[in-house]
């Protein structure tokens, strides 16, 4: 969060790869191909897609309600299903003990138990509610870079490969090094990758 | 080489910036002169965030406090550790910025963002809610960009010849710390 509001975190990233001619078309017919879908009433157990930056519940980008002068502001929406390893011990362990009672047998099997966990987990996991993260970003089409706003690095894994899936493109953090090949001129680029650590002591 | 082995090889680039850039602010008391921008203020204050080592041996060090307790990271940087994390206050044009850089990864967190009259404006109406959205990407993009200038700046210097001096000039900087 942050980018429309507050203080806010982020990360650079460099966009590689060819937009077609009709840029603002491409991105229409991706984005909407790529929009979250909602879970609520499904027994999916994730969801991952775009929705627009200032309402989570708007996939329809009325008016390309994405597009900011020559930026494209997107939130990427996950939604997951996720249930506490203490439940599923405590369910399980309920389970276990009902079946006992039940066979009249002092123990369970192994394959049993197994079984018995898997079923309780799904049984959890469709009953556990999803839970929403949001995580905004602001692409620069004019020089190829977008900015994260967030630095979790789970959510950059997410997002590295849903902006590939959506728009065949790749992006790659900007991270110093990376950055300075990028800025400066080639004759000091190919020195900077010749420099080692110095002590300042 | 891969991004991960980039970022673990390559960590010393950010921090040795972030490093630098404390030391060429604070020789000219928070001003840091940017070749084709002018003068820019850049202190250094409140929080840092000093690393040592690699890996599970890494050790960190944290100074917290006025300007003048960040004596405490100059020590650290004394020990061989590197600057890793800082607090930035940066004004430019009559905008200031505060922000933390987490120098490996070139992270910009806790951003705030300078002051400006459509702060205010009526986010219900979408015409006003797309300009806000524009000004604060100015206000991000041109941050980025003046640090990105620095960067430029320390790295032109870092693979040139007049590095030995610049970084002679570091160390009896560092090196006050102990006597003072």
């Amino acid at each position: 969060m942050g980018f429309i509001k507050g203080t806010a975190s982020y990360v650079r990233f460099a966009v590689e790869g060819e937009l077609p001619e009709n840029i603002w078309d491409f991105i229409a017919d991706r984005v909407v191909a790529f929009a979250f879908k909602d879970i609520d009433e499904t027994y999916d157990e994730d969801s991952l897609g775009w929705v627009s930056v200032s309402n989570m519940f708007d996939t329809d980008f009325d008016y390309a309600s994405y597009a900011s002068g020559n930026y494209v502001t997107l939130s990427m929406r996950l939604d997951e299903r996720k249930v506490s390893g203490a439940i599923v011990k405590k369910f399980v362990q309920k389970e276990e003990e009902r079946i006992k009672k039940e066979k009249q047998i002092p123990k369970i099997p192994r394959s049993m138990r197994v079984e018995i966990k898997e079923r309780v987990q799904n049984e959890l996991m469709r009953k556990a509610l999803p839970m929403p993260s949001v995580f905004d970003l602001c692409w620069n089409l004019e020089n190829s870079t977008l900015l994260f706003f967030s630095t979790n690095k789970k959510a950059q894994a997410l997002l590295e490969d849903l902006f590939k899936e959506s728009f065949g493109m790749t992006i790659i953090q900007q991270i110093p090094y990376l950055c300075g090949e990028h800025i400066l001129e080639e004759e000091d680029a190919d020195k900077l990758v010749r420099i080692t650590p110095d002590i300042f002591t | 080489m891969d991004l991960v082995d980039l970022i673990s090889e390559k960590r010393f680039v950010g921090q040795e910036f972030l490093t630098w850039l404390w030391w060429k602010s604070e020789e000219r008391g928070g001003v840091v002169a940017l070749p084709g921008e002018g003068d820019i203020v850049v202190v250094f204050e409140k929080h840092m965030l000093l690393e040592y080592g690699e890996g599970d041996s890494n050790e960190s060090l944290i100074c917290r406090g006025l300007q003048t307790e960040l004596q405490e990271a100059r020590t650290g940087l004394l020990m061989g550790k590197k600057l890793e994390q800082a607090r930035i206050q940066l004004v430019y044009n009559d905008y200031e910025w505060n922000f933390t850089m987490a120098a490996a990864l070139m992270e910009f967190r806790n951003v705030k963002l300078p002051k400006t009259v459509g702060e205010s404006g009526n986010n219900d109406n979408p015409e006003e809610r797309e300009g806000m959205i524009l000004e604060r990407i100015f206000l991000f993009e041109e941050l980025n960009r003046i640090v990105l200038e620095l960067f430029r700046l320390f790295l032109q210097i870092r693979v040139g010849a007049e590095w030995r001096e610049e970084l002679q000039k570091i160390r009896e900087w560092v090196s006050r710390a102990e006597r003072a």
